[in-house]
């Protein structure tokens, strides 16, 4: 923690994305808003999305971080003494989901001013905090794993890269499934991420997914089915990194 | 009585098949400077690792304190003091705070924390910077605070891997001095260097090891002792060095004493291997007066480890000054 508040160059360029997203994206396509129902502002659509995208880069951090914490032998150093292996891991990822949710808070403050208050209120921000960083922790999963095995930065970042714009495109992160051609809207109603989007989308907006009925507020069946997809991914990853992590402290 | 390190028939083979380790066996005393030497890739680092209780070993037995490395490792890493051969330090903590962060990894709190660590920011000299942050160290400073965070919890061994590879040789002087300073009050010492002078000077034991074995250990003056000769090397005065004064100079030296081992030719005349050499200085003076050769220099060296090392691993030990180790170093800065 002492480290991200020491490094605030880092913290900057990490926000730098999002807020672009936030700023410029919501501006270029606010005509989609009328695309996606009457009276609907692409901003408060979008930030949903944006949101998501950031825990979604900023997670595949946590890769390259484990990579530099073997190459600089600071993995080693730590084996070298008393500490739990276990909590070696564990610190690493609750330092991640911290800065996650960090930023996300950053962003909600900043998309304020943008007309950006949850429908569902200050438990909604709440919420959307929580799912934000639950979704942070099962993606951070991946990069860790990736990091652990290939034991290079760079093979996490291209493989980060090459992942973040189709899976963030071919969700509903940005464009609402009406707008897109036939096998996108396949494609992005078992996209992993569209399912977190849409949970958060209905804590800001409190419609349902397709934006048919705004009266609502909490869809928990939409929130539940996210929390569910998130849980599964989370297992998955993080027990890989788990037990690759177990190899390389044996 | 059992040494604090037991290594018996050690073995450690890696997934790929690399043997790095094959069936080692030494102890060290309580309280002793130990040096263990070798090319690289010779295992020396593998057996730290799995001193260190990092690495598993493949068979054979090892143990620190008492403690075996396997089913008493928890016990172990608490009495040891490991450095890396990188160095490790957190560029974006200060020296202290790196220090405390090291002393919480060892389970130590509060003003007993706090104290400590003043003390050896004192010792390591330290004091001044200890509240800039680290990434604005010199190497010899990064070196010195690594060095101060594995003493933080008071460590009955120090076990160092290369603790002055890349340094300038003032920092390598004060690290070496530190190390001295420790070892008298009482720490005992595992450490593998290329810089043979100061094993010499301070290590009071050894072992080389080459390709996973080990090829020679005791006393560096037992070590040296083996080697058996002095070199005595003759300069011969230029306007007589030619083949044919060589030549006669060689059969002098062949015909009259029996204790010369070897003569080789060298740029300056020749080197000649004896037993107790400076005795025969004298006496090559004299011979050589008479048979009417000239000698325009003669200096006689005792064996040095470098002699040592040479004989038992075919190669002379080479210190790189920018190793990859403080390459790496420059350019990797830890992210979080």
């Amino acid at each position: 923690m002492k480290k991200l508040v020491r490094n605030p160059i880092l913290i900057f360029f990490s926000l730098f994305q999002p807020v672009i997203f936030l700023v410029l994206f919501t501006q270029l396509f606010s005509k989609f808003g009328q695309l996606l129902g009457p009276g609907v502002s692409y901003t408060v659509f979008a930030t949903a999305g944006i949101v998501l995208q950031n825990a979604f880069s900023s997670a595949f951090q946590s890769g390259t971080a484990v990579v530099d914490d073997i190459k600089s032998g600071f993995l080693t150093k730590m084996l070298a003494t008393p500490v739990n292996r276990s909590a070696i891991l564990f610190g690493r990822i609750l330092s991640d989901a911290f800065r996650v949710v960090a930023q996300t808070v950053i962003i909600l403050a900043l998309a304020y001013p943008l007309g950006v208050f949850p429908e569902t209120g200050f438990l909604g921000y709440l919420l959307i905090i929580f799912t934000v960083a639950f979704f942070g922790l099962a993606w951070s999963g991946i990069s860790l794993a990736l990091g652990l095995r290939t034991k290079s930065a760079e093979t996490v970042f291209g493989i980060a890269g090459f992942l973040t714009f189709p899976l963030l495109f071919m969700s509903t992160a940005l464009v609402g499934q009406t707008a897109m051609p036939a096998w996108m809207q396949t494609v992005s109603s078992y996209n992993p991420i569209s399912f977190a989007v849409n949970a958060i989308r209905n804590l800001i907006t409190g419609c349902t997914p397709d934006l048919s009925n705004c009266a609502i507020g909490y869809d928990w069946s939409t929130i539940l089915q996210a929390y569910g997809v998130i849980a599964l991914i989370g297992a998955l990853t993080l027990g890989a990194t788990l037990y690759l992590f177990r190899k390389v402290v044996s | 009585m059992p040494g604090i390190i037991d290594v018996s028939q050690l073995v450690k083979t890696y997934g790929d098949g690399t043997k790095a380790v094959k069936g080692i066996s030494f102890n060290v005393s309580e309280g002793e400077f130990f040096g263990f030497l070798g090319p690289n890739g010779a295992g020396k680092s593998t057996t730290i690792k799995i001193l260190t209780t990092i690495l598993r070993k493949s068979s054979g037995s090892a143990s620190v304190a008492g403690f075996d490395v396997e089913s008493d490792s928890a016990k172990i890493r608490k009495i040891i003091g490991v450095q890396n051969q990188d160095t490790v330090v957190d560029e974006d903590l200060t020296g202290r705070e790196n220090m405390i962060l090291q002393g919480e990894m060892q389970q130590m709190h509060g003003q007993a924390l706090k104290d400590r660590v003043d003390e050896l920011l004192k010792i390591v000299d330290l004091v001044d910077a200890a509240d800039k942050r680290a990434g604005f160290y010199s190497g010899g400073m990064k070196k010195r605070l690594d060095l101060a965070t594995t003493l933080v919890h008071d460590p009955k061994i120090l076990f160092l891997d290369e603790p002055t590879t890349g340094l300038d040789p003032q920092s390598r002087a004060a690290i070496w001095a530190y190390l001295k300073q420790l070892n008298e009050q009482g720490i005992t010492i595992f450490i593998t260097t290329q810089y043979l002078e100061e094993v010499d000077r301070l290590c009071r034991r050894l072992a080389i090891v080459d390709l996973g074995e080990i090829v020679a250990q005791g006393t560096p003056a037992e070590l040296k002792q083996e080697i058996g000769a002095d070199s005595i090397s003759l300069g011969l005065e230029s306007t007589t060095m030619n083949g044919e004064t060589k030549e006669k100079a060689k059969q002098v030296l062949e015909n009259k004493f029996d204790r010369v081992s070897n003569i080789v030719n060298s740029d300056i005349g020749l080197t000649v291997y004896a037993k107790n050499g400076s005795f025969l200085v004298p006496e090559i003076v004299r011979a050589f007066d008479d048979a009417g050769i000239k000698l325009s220099s003669i200096a006689v060296s005792s064996p040095t480890l470098d002699d040592v090392f040479l004989k038992h691993t075919g190669k002379r030990i080479r210190v790189e000054e920018v190793t990859s180790a403080n390459y790496r170093g420059m350019f990797a800065r830890r992210r979080r």
